[in-house]
């Protein structure tokens, strides 16, 4: 348990980082309404909305436009969008408060599968064997001496098989 | 029609659980008789399913609008293609399909063990039955395909017009035969819990079932991606809608199945994660046919929603229960004596690569109930889109490609530094240098670069791999390099069979970093005789054309799509209103090459000026993903295709087996 402390902690801040470099400013149509859903029943983003004549969309893109050419970054956009809708206008939950949780679960389990393996890994490796142990080395010098005759047989039927 | 069909799937559900009762009597009165009626009872549920599903096709052929699923979902002007079809585009006749392949399934499997695998059979067959059982209930309680319609209207409502694609008449099939599949080597995992024949005979005795399904899970995937590129018209192929990441989860946890179980077979480890994992891939198809049914989470593909969902997610937590309790009651005696040597070895690469891709699974399963669960915490509704998903798995992604690069190569127990480098100095140069040339040419973002080093990396060392063995079989029996290929593979399908689908993992892998980084998108408003420019094309549009049949109308662009001042053909997007149902619909226009296709919407016209406008992606190596698919497909059946030395292996099993059986009569007989 001492070790999984830092290690959500490490993850989660990674996962962090991770959300808030994705969300770095841009200022063009494309990316801010790929940060959009549409909410005219396509289940895309207002970025890749399919009706050509979307009710929704279209206009949105157009305001979107506006905004920028307003000198609005991408991230003062979504918020205000945000404010005007809900949250459910965002196509990815935001990296604050309960939303986090989306974000950072993923990595924590699979850094809880990680520390899985390394625990069972642990214990399923037998001292003799990872130090290349004697039965190793009995095997590796049984394979070394081992008897032309029988070789020979060996590599007639490896050449069967093959 | 209506009494046949109602009869049929009424004998149907009696059948079913007279087999499963018969099961129960005969392996408790150990009578091969009754044993052997519970089979045929089986026989005779998939003879009264097939009738009720070719009824059911009959009143779709018909047209007749006396069955109210016929009236919901068909017309007289729907084509008799999408006739056939619409017995997959409702609820009730979905389920009904679904039905029916796991009649035909449990048949094969009632076949297959009528001498093979006795000691299991009856449980495996009463598994089945038990899902049989289920289905049947629906289909003769819950969501009836066989109701009358009162009064009998003239005319259908129609197909929806999105699943009037030729896509739509081979997606859903493949993807039910993958999803129902999973259901034989589940069956014959649970049939292991409760005899406690724990060792791998399972295992090898569903190698072909598990393959089979991955191979239609695949396909399946691959043909929706397909559906969705062409017919709904953004220019992309997912958008990790709920229901397309159900029918992704079950193959990630297939492959990672396919790959663990190599463990168990070759070092006895990994039991309880190899029957951990195919629950787990059979409980995901449930929960993928639950979020299509129950409308809890919105989707694109909410084509068929019903009040199905309560009663499959019951059935979703009685099985996962029941498994879990089965599970946990035999773990002592699924331990083994697990040994890894080195976490540089095969086995650890695979145990990483299970991780992954189990993680995933997981990461995608977290993002699509995550708004169920804000709403129910918070009480906030919440989207998690595409973003959110192509930002989660992305790093995952990149572990998986590279662990797949590292499995085939690194030794089993143990990698010297000699395997090491001989291994995998030229996979990892060619990967460098690949980055390197991408570099140069102008590309950028880690991501991208990484991933194009990544798949270089693993193309290298499927070459290697090839390259290995068409020497060593130069070397040993003399043979030329292009009869050495085939002889390798050939003679040891199992494993390049395996690496033909890396192959086609790694194009898909390049596709979609292609697809999803360097798209580029056009629009513009022209009139007839004006062109404008997408990329190194040019796009003359010529103007306008249309026709009109019974059932649709069709107003299309005629546009020259020209190259350095040359024309290369003329192609016809074009907007769709289909009369029945007064929806809009648009059929794309897709220039297809290896380096990129050049796909057309017309998104709208001017009737006055014949103005019209144009939606235009060039989106660079799409076409290799359906390549990749392929290519996947490809290498699975070169894998199940039947080896001789496979057939001995099992025979030499069986005689084990059955030396075992004749030693513990023996030792009975002794002592009464």
């Amino acid at each position: 348990m001492r070790y999984l402390q830092p290690l959500v902690v490490i993850i989660a801040l990674i996962a962090a980082a991770w959300a808030t470099a994705a969300a770095a400013p841009t200022t063009t149509v494309q990316d801010v309404a790929e940060g959009l859903t549409c909410q005219c029943g396509c289940g895309l983003t207002v970025a890749n909305c399919n009706h050509p004549n979307c009710g929704f969309s279209v206009p949105m893109r157009g305001e979107i436009a506006g905004m920028i050419r307003k000198g609005m970054s991408r991230i003062e956009i979504l918020d205000a969008f945000r404010h005007k809708y809900g949250e459910k206008i965002l196509s990815a939950p935001t990296t604050q408060g309960f939303n986090l949780l989306a974000w950072v679960i993923p990595y924590v389990a699979v850094g809880a599968g990680m520390l899985l393996i390394l625990i069972a890994v642990a214990r399923w490796q037998r001292p003799d064997a990872a130090e290349g142990g004697p039965q190793r080395q009995a095997t590796v010098s049984a394979v070394n001496q081992f008897d032309p005759g029988l070789r020979q047989r060996l590599e007639r039927d490896l050449k069967r098989q093959l | 029609m209506t009494l046949i069909g109602q009869l049929a799937l009424a004998l149907g559900l009696l059948l079913a659980v007279y087999s499963i009762g018969a099961n129960i009597y005969g392996l408790r009165r150990r009578s091969g008789e009754v044993l052997a009626s519970a089979r045929h009872a089986l026989w005779a549920m998939t003879a009264m399913v097939a009738l009720a599903a070719c009824g059911l096709w009959t009143g779709l052929l018909r047209s007749d609008f006396s069955l109210e699923y016929v009236a919901s979902y068909s017309s007289t002007t729907l084509p008799t293609v999408y006739k056939i079809t619409a017995l997959w585009g409702g609820q009730q006749g979905s389920l009904l399909f679904w039905t029916l392949l796991l009649s035909i399934f449990s048949a094969i499997v009632a076949f297959q063990t009528r001498e093979r695998n006795s000691e299991i059979a009856p449980y495996v067959l009463i598994v089945m039955a038990a899902v049989a059982v289920f289905f049947l209930a629906m289909l003769n309680f819950v969501t009836r395909p066989f109701d009358a319609m009162i009064p009998v209207p003239a005319q259908g409502t129609d197909l929806n017009p999105l699943l009037q694609n030729y896509w739509m008449a081979i997606h859903p099939p493949s993807l039910y035969t993958g999803y129902v599949s999973t259901t034989v080597p589940f069956a014959f995992a649970t049939a292991a819990l409760m005899t406690g024949r724990l060792d791998d005979g399972w295992i090898r005795s569903t190698r072909r079932w598990a393959l089979f399904s991955w191979f239609f899970l695949t396909l399946g995937n691959m043909f929706g991606a397909r559906w969705a590129y062409e017919v709904l018209g953004w220019g992309g192929y997912w958008a990790w809608d709920p229901v397309e990441n159900a029918a992704f989860m079950p193959w990630l946890v297939m492959t990672a199945y396919l790959h663990s179980v190599m463990v168990q077979e070759r070092k006895d480890m990994l039991k309880v994660w190899n029957l951990a994992l195919i629950g787990l891939a059979f409980a995901l198809t449930l929960f993928g046919t639950f979020i299509t049914r129950s409308g809890v989470i919105s989707s694109v593909h909410s084509f068929t929603q019903s009040g199905l969902g309560p009663y499959f997610l019951t059935f979703l937590l009685v099985v996962v229960v029941a498994y879990t309790g089965l599970l946990l009651s035999r773990i002592k005696d699924l331990r083994s004596p697990a040994e890894l040597e080195s976490y540089l070895s095969r086995e650890a690469a695979f145990l990483f690569n299970n991780l992954v891709l189990v993680g995933i699974a997981f990461a995608v399963f977290w993002g699509t109930v995550f708004p169920v669960i804000s709403e129910a915490v918070r009480g906030v509704k919440i989207t998690v889109g595409p973003p959110f998903f192509n930002k989660v798995n992305g790093p995952l992604a990149l572990a998986l490609i590279f662990l797949m690069g590292v499995g085939p190569l690194i030794a089993w127990r143990r990698a010297t530094r000699k395997n090491l480098v001989q291994s995998f100095t030229a996979p990892a140069v060619v990967g460098i240098v690949t980055g390197l040339l991408a570099y140069a040419f102008g590309i950028r973002g880690w991501y991208v670069l990484t991933g194009f080093s990544l798949a270089a990396f693993v193309l290298g060392t499927i070459v290697v791999e090839f390259e290995r063995g068409v020497l060593a079989r130069g070397r040993m029996v003399h043979e030329r390099p292009p009869r050495a290929l085939v002889n390798l593979v050939a003679k040891n399908n199992r494993r390049y069979g395996g690496y033909i689908v890396h192959l086609g993992v790694v194009l898909a892998f390049v596709a979609i970093i292609g697809s999803s980084f360097f798209k580029t998108e056009v629009k513009q408003s022209v009139k007839p005789g004006q062109s404008f420019a997408v990329g190194p094309y040019r796009l003359v549009y010529l103007g306008l054309a249309s026709f009109e049949t019974a059932h649709l109308e069709n107003l299309s662009a005629r546009v020259n799509v020209t190259r350095d001042g040359r024309s290369l053909e003329v192609i016809e997007p074009a907007k769709l209103f289909f009369k029945r149902q007064q929806q809009p619909a648009t059929r794309v226009a897709i220039r297809s090459t290896l380096a990129a296709d050049l796909y057309v919407v017309l998104a709208g016209v001017d009737d006055k000026t014949g103005m019209a406008t144009f939606d235009v992606f060039l989106t660079p190596l799409v076409s290799w993903l359906w390549l990749g698919g392929l290519t996947m497909a490809l290498g699975t059946v070169v894998t199940m295709w039947p080896n001789a030395h496979e057939r001995e292996v099992i025979a030499a099993a069986a005689r084990r087996r059955m030396g075992e059986l004749e030693r513990q009569l023996a030792a009975e007989v002794r002592g009464t």
